[in-house]
């Protein structure tokens, strides 16, 4: 089993243009398992995407306060790359485009940078975990010998971080906002993969804006994210109860100062 | 400009020399007033950068000596292959299938074919690329000693890619001054891979024109990789003239470790005529490398693209003009460039310069340029699935330099020029 913690983290982002420091997340605390899967919902701007990035070590993001630790030892000070081959996920928001390397490539790349020298793998054992997962996901061949992510549509990009997901098939995968763009099908789809990857050696945190993609992807723990800190966390029924009251609801019942981005 | 003492007393012994290879009247006549011009024209110019300093015409060497057949032992050469192999002024291997012998295709190295096809050559050499335009074309032509000669008739298609390889034998001194003749006649298609490489380590110059006579509705794919030596300062002129809905791409992967002052053009003469030139290269250690890619619309309806593509790493310099350069007259023409430097270094020096002449109203034109970081995001994006910082930047390079490695069509080549940007990166990328 391996756990996650996510210990007081504090974190500034700098605003080149304003040479200002602001700070984001404002002691937020948070343990996971492998076999668990958890969400975060919570109003837009909270801090949401800003937390997964800092977990997986996108440089912008300072951790000022607090800790972050995998299996025990502290990983702020990790570069990205190592965090990555420890076992992290980042199912990214928006996923970046890269010319003239395939996908093919690039997943061969990313399985093998986990792998030891003398122990890469081969070209036909590549291939058929690429084709179960390809089949798996309803992705025609094709996308694996485009170039990464280019001119790929909104969609296609969201499945493509779960192909990545399940060949790359790390401990813990933090999934920003898969299910945002995806047709009701597609949702499905990117659901089962997520699912497929369920069971004792995976654990993830799922951000997600609506209640429905967890109906797909059921839920262990729920998190509810306001103004920079985690304010409540419960079970699946906790995301069906923001669905009816929302957050506006549920700040005013835990009589949190917090302003919501829709609000004048 | 180097002093020369005595060109009367050059012009003799190049003259005698010539001779002595049995050179016909007209070719030695033709190295003799190349001389008088060599005394009077200038270097070529370049927009930011200066050759001035750049021994290019030595003329106290051999005009022809011959080299020892073995160096090309890393050439692949394969009896299937539509291949010409030279080594300095010695020609290794010519291979032309009977079947395209029999259509009238002529693939020789260019001494030979100053004997066999002297008609040919007499009418072709030095129009696309003249003798009287600067120094280095007049040198070029009087101390000629290597090159091929490519004709393809009228009609005429060839499947299979017509590779070139010229190896610069460095183990002396000696200039290799190779020339490349390629005349494609009304609607003939066929592609070039143009490989140059250089054995030994001694200090030479190389002067290497490609002259493409592109008739009317012929199709040249001309692709190229250079891999002249460290010590090797070269000067490469590749043109073309572009008659009636002609098409001539061109893919050069620029990859010399010296000095390296590049021209390459195409003339879009006819109406209709098009041409794409992709040009890559990575600069490593302190090399100063300069490339002028131009294309001239004359025609009406003509298009011309320009992509360039640098890498630049340690203490090098690069700089890439594009020049477009639009006729009056050449109403509907289009033309685009691209400039790319991508720094990979505080040291290195770059420079994307399009250089935009329009004297026609009636035109397209277009152009970007950049001289940059390589792209944080798409590092992050690698390394956030374990690709070490190193490899990722290799992966991005690769990416940026795609357009002319995907382009080359001989396979051994394209394999070659892949591990030669990894090996320059390897070497060059400090982390
Ligand atoms: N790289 C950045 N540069 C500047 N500001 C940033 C950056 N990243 C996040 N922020 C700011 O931090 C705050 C939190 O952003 P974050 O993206 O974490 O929110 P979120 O909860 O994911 O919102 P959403 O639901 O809209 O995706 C926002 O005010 C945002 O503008
Ligand atoms: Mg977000």
């Amino acid at each position: 089993m391996a756990t996650l913690e996510v210990k007081d983290l504090h974190v500034e982002i700098t605003d080149d243009e304003q040479q200002k420091s602001r700070e984001i997340l404002k002691g937020v605390n948070l343990t996971m398992n492998t076999g668990e899967i958890h969400a975060i919902m919570g109003p837009n701007g909270t801090g949401k995407s800003t937390l997964s990035q800092t977990i997986m070590g996108q440089p912008a993001y300072h951790v000022t306060q607090g800790d972050i630790l995998l299996n025990g030892e502290s990983i702020i000070e990790m570069p990205v790359d190592e965090r990555a081959r420890k076992g992290l996920f980042l199912g990214m928001q928006y996923p970046a485009e890269i010319q003239g390397v395939t996908n093919a490539e690039f997943l061969r790349a990313a399985m093998n940078a986990r792998r030891a020298d003398d122990d890469q793998i081969s070209v036909m054992a590549f291939l058929k975990e690429l084709d179960k997962n390809l089949a798996l996901l309803n992705m025609s061949e094709s996308m694996t010998e485009r170039y990464l992510n280019e001119g790929f549509s909104g969609g296609e990009k969201k499945r493509n971080e779960i192909l990545q997901l399940l060949m790359i098939k790390p401990s813990f995968a933090l999934l920003d906002e898969i299910d945002s763009g995806l047709d009701i099908d597609a949702l499905q789809v990117v659901s089962k993969g997520v699912n497929s990857m369920r069971g004792d050696n995976f654990g993830s945190l799922i951000i997600t804006h609506y209640q429905r993609l967890l109906n797909y992807i059921v839920p262990d723990v729920v998190h509810v994210m306001m103004g920079g800190k985690i304010v409540k966390t419960g079970g699946a029924e906790l995301a069906q109860m923001l669905e009816s009251e929302g957050y506006a609801g549920l700040r005013d019942d835990l009589d949190l100062d917090v302003k919501l981005v829709d609000e004048d | 400009m180097e002093a020369i003492a005595d060109y009367k007393q050059l012009k003799t012994s190049v003259a005698a020399a010539a001779s002595e290879y049995g050179e016909p009247e007209w070719l030695v006549e033709r190295r003799v007033a190349a001389i008088d011009q060599m005394a009077t024209l200038a270097l070529p110019k370049a927009n930011r950068f200066s050759i001035r300093d750049w021994p290019l015409t030595p003329t106290d060497q051999p005009l022809i000596s011959s080299s020892d057949q073995s160096l090309t032992a890393d050439v692949q050469m394969e009896a299937e292959h539509v291949q010409l192999v030279q080594v300095g002024s010695t020609t290794v291997m010519v291979n032309l299938p009977t079947e395209l012998a029999d259509q009238g295709v002529i693939l020789m190295d260019l001494m030979t074919a100053i004997k066999k096809q002297p008609e040919l050559v007499q009418q072709y050499l030095m129009t696309v690329i003249k003798s009287d335009e600067d120094r280095l074309t007049s040198y070029h032509e009087a101390f000629l000693n290597a090159g091929a000669l490519l004709y393809v008739p009228k009609g005429v298609t060839i499947k299979q890619p017509i590779e070139i390889n010229t190896v610069q034998d460095s183990t002396r001194e000696q200039p290799l001054v190779a020339h490349v003749l390629i005349i494609a006649e009304d609607n003939s298609h066929f592609s070039v891979t143009h490989h140059l490489t250089t054995k030994g380590d001694v200090a030479n110059v190389a002067n290497v024109l490609v002259e493409i006579q592109a008739r009317a509705d012929s199709e040249v794919h001309y692709s190229a990789f250079d891999e002249l030596g460290a010590n090797t300062m070269a000067y490469m002129n590749r043109r073309a003239t572009i008659a009636r809905n002609a098409k001539v791409d061109w893919a050069i992967g620029m990859m010399n470790d010296g000095k390296t002052f590049g021209d390459f053009d195409s003339d879009l003469v006819g109406e209709g005529a098009k041409s794409d030139a992709k040009v890559i290269t990575v600069t490593t250690k302190e090399q100063n490398v300069c490339i002028n890619t131009r294309v001239t619309n004359r025609g009406k309806k003509t298009t011309g693209n320009i992509v360039q593509r640098g890498v630049i790493m340690e203490k090098s310099n690069l700089i890439f003009n594009g020049i477009g350069h639009i006729i009056h007259g050449a109403s509907g023409a289009h033309a685009e460039q691209e400039n790319r430097v991508l720094m990979m270094s505080n040291d290195a020096h770059g420079d994307a310069n399009p250089i935009l002449l329009i004297d026609e109203n009636d035109v397209l034109a277009g152009h970007a340029a950049s001289v940059g970081q390589i792209d944080e995001k798409q590092m992050y994006y690698l390394m956030s699935r374990g690709i070490d910082k190193a490899q990722a930047q290799r992966l991005v390079i690769r990416g940026f330099l795609s357009t002319v490695i995907g382009a080359i069509p001989a396979k051994p080549v394209r394999d070659r020029l892949t591990n030669t940007i990894e090996r320059k990166l390897e070497d060059g990328i400090e982390l």
